[in-house]
């Protein structure tokens, strides 16, 4: 078992429906996703917030995508147009999520490290 | 088997214009879909139009149809918008102008109103809809009755695609779903209706819609992929071709620069969404969860399977009122002890606050450099920071309570401690809550016509 962060084996990006913040994460791998699934809790997420969420947290899992929906309700100081807060519409949500600490077997870091290169050597220049 | 091409131009009021005009010229798309509006915008059309009565649509429009009109005409792509926001038929006349200007006889103009429900929400209440708050359950509006400014049905595509059926060059709608821009032109041309014989396929043009509809962020924008998209800076909107099927490629104007792999097509189809096996629009809805997606070449990503439901009886509605005022202020503290001088300077402010006996309806301190993103999630770490601001800000029911938040914060200019900086002062802003909900579909009339230049 090895500790990581959520970020070396996950992607996410966040965006706001009125208060409600959802944080949509993608595993870097299949295996990293069902790990994800069993692992991710409502309870943890919110704990993981400290006392941003003032709602419940919903999550819903996309197999098909290997994604996880997490849906964080009344957690942007009250939506875009009210909110005190500098990040309004809550995009910067999502790499919050991504400083969660995890313990995860070592073969699930040389899959997410495995992308991590197939990305750069696919897409990079 | 028969495709069309659909692209996106804009994806708010203030996006970059050349990614559309590049699309026009250099792609064959038959359609390009811009969306101006966001949640707050129909509030600020209001007021624009309640100084006068010939404003209220979205000004820009101006400039990008002169400019995109001698491209889209000869090529006859079809341009669908909803910068009519909060007075349509004057942004159709406006248009209208222009295409008389540029000799576009016989062009024709489809406009699509009648999302305003402000005028009809007391007798609406009457008889009996409860317009309840989606977000925080509360079910009654008297609380804000007084302070509602604005209350906008998002409606479907119904009357878009009627428009082009009409052989409308130009959609021009009032607050349309974003998505409709994008849902209106495929029923069109695929000739698919809200009968239970097409709801795969509604809820793939949904699904679509909602794959593009917000330009760069598919293409490389508020990406995951930042590091390896090609020339952000000449980036291209995205372009779905979408087949008779109801399967579709993603991709984005030839040469153009930004990246879509599948990262990018999965990054936009978890932005936004709440459940993803009922993504709720107006024209249908659509279930993200039985998609596959599969990169079949450089900037191309093939999505198959995508579903649908039948569309809801009902239509999302937003409406805004006046909430108070919020002022705001920062000053910025540099090494050594920069995080300690902003707490100086938090404790200063506050001490200030209650000299002046000002009453917050909210109140907040961040850390620039620190927490002001992360807030509670961010740990604070122990180091001497080269340098660390502190933003203060306030809502208060009163103008002149939030203007003394903003007056205190350039206090710390020259009351803080040694070596404090500060920028350009920021004005206090009236804050126009929203208020989301739902109304009856068929209470809400809504009407189309076709002008011809």
């Amino acid at each position: 078992m090895k500790k990581v962060l959520l970020r070396d084996i996950a992607f996410s990006r966040s965006g706001d429906k009125g208060d409600v913040c959802n944080v949509g994460i993608m595993a870097k791998s299949k295996n990293i996703y069902n790990f994800l699934v069993k692992n991710l809790t409502p309870g943890k997420i919110k704990e993981h917030y400290k006392g941003m969420i003032k709602g419940n947290v919903e999550i819903y899992p996309m197999p098909n995508i290997d994604c996880i929906e997490v849906v964080l309700r009344r957690s942007l100081g009250g939506g875009a147009t009210c909110t005190l807060r500098f990040d309004q519409t809550g995009k910067s949500m999502c790499t919050a999520m991504l400083r969660m600490e995890m313990e995860v077997d070592e073969s699930l870091v040389k899959e997410a490290k495995k992308t991590d290169k197939e990305i750069q050597k696919k897409y990079g220049s | 088997m028969k495709s069309v091409k659909i692209g996106s131009g804009s994806a708010f009021w203030g996006d970059i214009f050349e990614p559309a005009l590049e699309m026009a010229q250099r792609s064959d798309v038959q359609y390009i879909g811009f969306d101006h509006l966001a949640e707050l915008t129909m509030a600020l059309l209001n007021r624009m139009k309640s100084k006068n009565p010939e404003a209220g649509y979205i000004p820009d429009i101006i400039p990008w149809m002169k400019t995109l009109l001698p491209v889209t005409m000869p090529k006859g792509i079809k341009m669908i918008t909803d910068a009519g926001g909060a007075n349509p038929i004057q942004g159709a006349l406006e248009v209208k102008k222009i295409a008389k200007s540029l000799n576009l006889d016989g062009m024709k103009i489809g406009v699509v109103y009648g999302d305003d429900i402000l005028p009809d929400l007391d007798r609406l209440r009457k008889d009996g809809w409860k317009f309840k708050n989606l977000d925080t359950g509360e079910e009654d509006l008297d609380s804000i009755r007084k302070d509602i400014i604005a209350a906008n049905a998002y409606i479907g595509a119904d009357l878009i695609t009627k428009e082009l059926n009409n052989g409308a060059d130009v959609v021009i709608t009032g607050r349309a779903s974003d998505n409709a821009l994008y849902v209106g032109p495929l029923m069109h041309e695929f000739g698919w209706d809200f009968s239970d014989k097409y709801v795969d396929k509604v809820g793939a043009a949904v699904t679509v819609g909602h794959i593009i509809e917000c330009a760069a962020c598919v293409t490389g924008g508020m990406s995951n992929m930042w590091k390896v998209s090609k020339r952000p800076w000449e980036i291209g909107f995205p372009i779905a071709e979408v087949y008779e099927n109801g399967d579709a490629v993603i991709t984005k104007t030839p040469g153009s620069g930004g990246i879509v792999n599948e990262w990018t097509v999965k990054e936009h189809l978890i932005y936004e969404v709440m459940d993803p096996s009922n993504y709720m629009m107006p024209d249908g809805i659509a279930d993200f969860t039985s998609l596959k997606l599969k990169e079949e070449g450089p900037d191309r990503v093939r999505v198959t399977g995508m579903r649908g439901k039948k569309r809801p009886d009902t239509l999302k509605v937003c409406i805004g009122y006046r909430n108070g005022f919020i002022g705001e202020g920062s000053a910025f503290f540099p090494w050594p002890d920069a995080l300690e001088k902003a707490k100086w300077a938090d404790k200063w402010v506050r001490e200030r606050f209650k000299r002046l006996g000002i009453k917050f309806e909210d109140f907040r301190i961040d850390y620039i450099g620190v927490n002001m993103l992360h807030g509670e999630a961010a740990p604070i770490e122990d180091k001497d920071y080269n340098e660390v601001g502190i933003r203060i800000v306030g809502r208060t029911k009163t103008y002149d309570e939030a203007d003394a938040v903003r007056r205190e914060a350039t206090h710390l200019w020259t009351m803080g401690p040694v070596g404090v900086s500060f920028g350009v002062p920021l004005t206090v802003r009236p804050v126009v809550a929203l208020w989301p909900s739902l109304v009856p579909r068929d209470a809400v009339k809504v009407e189309s016509q076709l002008m011809e230049v």
